[in-house]
């Protein structure tokens, strides 16, 4: 076996063995812990299947995002129940194993027949990889989630605002001491934001500019904004609010008011639904989604309906 | 092999045998401080002996400056959250 293919190897028996530990470790952080490492590990696995855009997208929201946010849920449930650690042994259910064996070898009875398909002449991604030479786009992942599949990219920005309107309708507002974990007092803080935050612009800015032909977009974009967000909920720079101001309300849906706002405006051009008109429209789509998301997440993270100004 | 790619090499195996020393001490020192004595130092050092031996095999420019930039966005995340980590197992009592 050659080094790469020794490098996949460890690869997959590392993600497997850190799922083992992500679903059967008792303490609750260090599940979540494993779920971030898990995470890194599924990045460099979508790597070496050459798909640096699934990279990116899992480092930075399955990794990074999800795992600030089970960590703030993790600390909420500490602040709820503070005599009952967070940590309680789970019970393994009996009917756990025979699911998991069931689970395995459906797996392995989809992947071995998945090897026996002859691949079909003109399937949907070569179609989409013939025409992207007309849509202007370099990276045809951006082409497949804004030009030719955009309906379910469309739909996944709804879904992001359902899954927020939920989260403020069941969870009540986060009180501004539980957000900041970090004291504002402690020196070096206000250096690491200095340069951290200004950095997440800048990032997000070239991903979101790299994504119409490297790989990158608007949704690896918003998640580091949010990064940069969370860094500044952590240190208490900025604090969960009550109600959200107009800014907020803007933010939020701008991503999906401009994808429905062009996407059916270009039906008074006697196009059809959603046919964008020109890469101006992808990039300014793109960017009003980048905002959204970004926004979106950092509030996710607060659990609040609102940032505000806090400490300096 | 070539000599730049020589010099790549060791370099990468210095930066593996420094993450392998930070990891040992990680895993066997007692408590939270020289854990972190030892993951800071040794990792840091590590990670600029892999970021330099990639930026020689890369022989590119702007792929070098790049692999710096990450360098000095790791030593000020590593050292920021050990400085926290410290402070906090103080503060604890540890």
């Amino acid at each position: 076996m050659d080094v790469a293919g020794f490098i996949d190897l460890l690869l997959a028996i590392g993600m497997v063995v850190l799922a083992l530990q992500v679903v059967s470790e008792r303490a609750v952080l260090r599940s979540i812990i494993l779920f971030v490492v898990f995470g890194l590990v599924m990045a460099l696995a979508w790597t070496r299947l050459r798909a640096p855009d699934l990279a990116l997208a899992e480092a930075a929201i399955g990794a990074g995002v999800t795992g600030a946010l089970m960590m703030m849920a993790w600390r909420r449930l500490l602040i709820i129940n503070p005599g009952q650690p967070a940590d309680t042994p789970r019970g393994r259910s009996g009917v756990a194993i025979p699911v998991a064996l069931l689970a395995a070898a459906l797996v392995a009875i989809i992947g071995l027949s998945a090897l026996d398909i002859e691949p079909h002449a003109n399937t949907a991604g070569q179609v989409a990889m013939d025409e992207m030479a007309d849509t202007g786009l370099g990276n045809p992942v951006t082409g497949v989630l804004l030009l030719f599949r955009n309906l379910d990219t469309l739909l996944e920005m709804a879904v992001l605002l359902i899954a927020l309107l939920g989260a403020r309708a069941i969870s009540p507002p986060a009180r501004p001491e539980e957000a900041a974990v970090i004291e504002s007092g402690t020196p070096l803080v206000g250096a690491l934001l200095a340069i951290l935050v200004p950095l997440s612009i800048l990032i997000a800015t070239h991903l979101l500019l790299a994504g119409t032909h490297e790989p990158g977009g608007a949704f690896q974009a918003g998640a580091v904004l949010a990064a940069g967000g969370v860094a500044l909920v952590l240190t208490a720079r900025m604090q969960p609010g009550a109600r959200p101001g107009l800014v907020t309300q803007l933010g939020v849906t701008i991503g999906l008011v401009a994808f429905v706002g062009i996407g059916v405006g270009v039906m008074a051009f006697g196009e059809s639904l959603l046919v964008l008109p020109g890469t101006w429209a992808v990039y300014l789509i793109e960017t009003a989604m980048m905002v959204s998301i970004g926004l979106t997440l950092a509030l996710l993270f607060a659990g609040a309906p609102a940032l505000v100004g806090g400490r300096r | 092999m070539s000599g730049l790619e020589w010099v790549g090499v060791t370099l990468l195996i210095a930066g593996c045998f420094f993450y392998l020393a930070g990891t040992i001490g990680l895993l066997r020192f007692g408590d939270v401080h020289s854990r972190l004595h030892a993951l800071t130092k040794a990792d840091n050092l590590g990670l600029m002996l892999v970021c330099a031996a990639l930026a020689v095999l890369s022989a590119d420019w702007r792929i070098a400056a790049l692999l710096v930039l990450v360098w000095l966005l790791g030593l000020l995340a590593a050292t920021v959250s050990a400085h926290l980590i410290a402070r906090h197992a103080r503060r604890d009592g540890d």
